[in-house]
């Protein structure tokens, strides 16, 4: 197979599928590790939720710019 | 200039120089001067990291290659960068933090040895201080643009101000100079998107002109067989390599998250930054279809933002475009002298220099800061003759960055990798990069194939070489699901 061949809206799913792969293992970190040394225990401190959220956005951007 | 612009480019340089040296007085050890003291918090690391990545690197030749290659462009800010900023934030980032090191070349040496740790500071160092010369030419380009000014005399201001502030109040005058110098570039950039679209009749028209001039100007991707920005090539090379590395191992970037005044504050500050940088191709990708748009009249795509900011800002608004570009460049080349400054005092001299005394870190590493911005003042009146900024800066990446990824991943995440294996896999590899780009081969594939090949060498060199039995792995490598 000629790599050069390959469809461009393979590397759009790629991205797509490989943001989804992240999403899930950002949740796989256990909470202790994401939360050391937070002042405090709020749930917007978080970092795994800021995560999702930067995911969810390159979702979208990479289905717009398809 | 409009006699405004100028106003306001003065102010700007008077006040940054002042808010500089005014941190000056918190310096009082090398843990200040390298680390700010441990005190950074995570809204300025955030802005801080935005502030060293946006330069010579992005500014002027993103907007250059946006002009010829489209929306593309922005995969160096979107997969080529969030994914990795991610991992960097929540994985590598508690990592150093435990290991409790000041550089990433110092986690090296304590994962592998003290020979890994120089060869890692000494290659980043070199390529640092080309990169600050390609940022000094920028810059100066852009005075000589705007202003007039012959080459050597904005190479010299330029100089002269980041090394003061540099120089006086190490990474925290950086780190809030970057801060405000990233609020610039957002307003200027953010101005130039509304006036753009307004000029070229509201989104849907602004669109509309590019699509139908140019049908692939708003595909993230381009074509396999595409000469520059294939998409496998995208995707392996600076998705899988190239950015990782530089997010999760590029000492300069790191070092903000180092100096937080928490683990969490570092972790976040990263994570925040990733905010910023997904809507920073508004800043540096617009700029250059926005001149395609409206049909600039200019001789090389590099000069594609220049053109926007003369023929679409009014005046006032053009000094403020034009002091965001001074401050982006500012701010990768304070970055970079700081932290380069950082791997020499400590990674090497510490390392090379028996019984060195260590009480005088900070005088040698305001010295070595002064050295290196000199070093890189010299280079940069040469940088014209070696190519296109972007394409410079990338290759020279690429040729140690896939090795220098494989030593951190299998050093991170397994008890494999020996210290001999990583010392030689570290030498080849560069020399394998060194032969594929000699070869032709384009450079995100380049950094791919090193990566790999230095993934497998690491992994078979590891069986044959020893232990070092010595290591704290529970401190050294991720063990998330460990109690410990």
């Amino acid at each position: 197979m000629d790599p050069s061949a390959l469809p461009v809206a393979w590397a759009n799913y790629l991205s797509i599928a490989g943001f989804l792969l992240l999403g899930v293992l950002v949740w796989l970190i256990p909470r202790r590790l994401v939360m050391s040394e937070a002042p405090d225990n709020a749930r917007w401190r978080d970092i795994r939720l800021w995560a999702s959220v930067l995911i969810v956005i390159q979702l979208l951007i990479y289905a717009v710019f398809a | 200039m409009h006699p405004l612009d100028l106003v306001i480019v003065v102010g700007y340089l008077g006040l940054i120089t002042f808010v500089g040296l005014r941190l000056s007085g918190r310096v009082k050890s090398a843990q200040d001067f390298f680390l700010a003291g441990r005190s950074l918090t995570w809204w300025i690391i955030g802005l801080s990291i935005i502030g060293t990545n946006i330069g010579a690197n992005s500014y002027v030749g993103a907007a250059g290659n946006a002009y010829t290659v489209g929306v593309a462009q922005a995969n160096f800010e979107w997969i080529g960068a969030i994914p990795a900023m991610i991992v960097a934030s929540l994985i590598f980032i508690p990592l150093y933090w435990k290991a409790g090191v000041y550089s990433i070349p110092e986690y090296l040496g304590l994962r592998y040895n003290q020979a890994v740790r120089v060869t890692a500071a000494l290659i980043t160092s070199i390529v640092a201080v080309f990169a600050i010369g390609v940022a000094l030419w920028a810059l100066a380009l852009t005075l000589q643009t705007y202003l007039g000014w012959p080459i050597w005399v904005g190479i010299m201001v330029t100089g002269t101000i980041v090394g003061a502030y540099s120089i006086a109040g190490g990474l925290a005058a950086v780190a809030f100079t970057d801060m405000f110098q990233v609020c610039i570039m957002f307003a200027g950039g953010l101005v130039i998107v509304g006036l753009g679209i307004a000029e070229t009749g509201g989104f849907t028209g602004f669109a509309t002109t590019l699509t139908e001039e140019n049908p692939n100007h708003l595909q993230a991707y381009l074509p396999a067989d595409h000469e520059s920005f294939p998409w496998p090539g995208v995707i392996l090379g600076l998705g899988v390599v190239l950015s990782p590395a530089y997010w999760c191992a590029g000492q300069a970037i790191l070092q903000r998250s180092l100096g937080a005044r928490s683990q969490w504050d570092a972790s976040a500050g990263m994570m925040f930054g990733a905010f910023a940088k997904t809507f920073v191709p508004l800043l540096i990708v617009f700029p250059g279809l926005l001149a395609l748009v409206m049909h600039a009249q200019i001789e090389y795509p590099d000069q594609a933002l220049a053109w926007v900011i003369k023929n679409v800002l009014p005046p006032g608004v053009s000094g403020l475009m034009f002091i965001a570009i001074i401050a982006a460049l500012q701010s990768s080349i304070d970055s970079g002298l700081n932290s380069t400054s950082l791997m020499i005092t400590r990674d090497i001299r510490h390392v090379l220099i028996p019984n060195v005394d260590q009480n005088k870190d900070l005088k040698v590493g305001r010295m070595l800061t002064l050295v290196l911005l000199l070093m890189a003042m010299g280079i940069a009146p040469l940088v014209a003759e070696m190519g296109g900024i972007y394409t410079f800066i990338q290759t020279i990446l690429s040729l140690f960055q896939g090795p220098m990824l494989a030593l951190l991943l299998l050093g991170a995440f397994t008890k494999r990798a020996t210290p001999m294996a990583g010392l030689w896999t570290l030498i080849s590899g560069v020399a394998v990069a060194m032969a594929c780009y000699f070869a032709g081969m384009n450079m995100l594939y380049v950094a791919f194939t090193t990566f790999v090949y230095a993934l497998i060498a690491l992994w078979v060199l590891s069986a044959l070489t020893p232990q070092n039995e010595a290591l704290d792995f529970n401190k050294l490598t991720y063990t998330p699901w460990s109690r410990d």
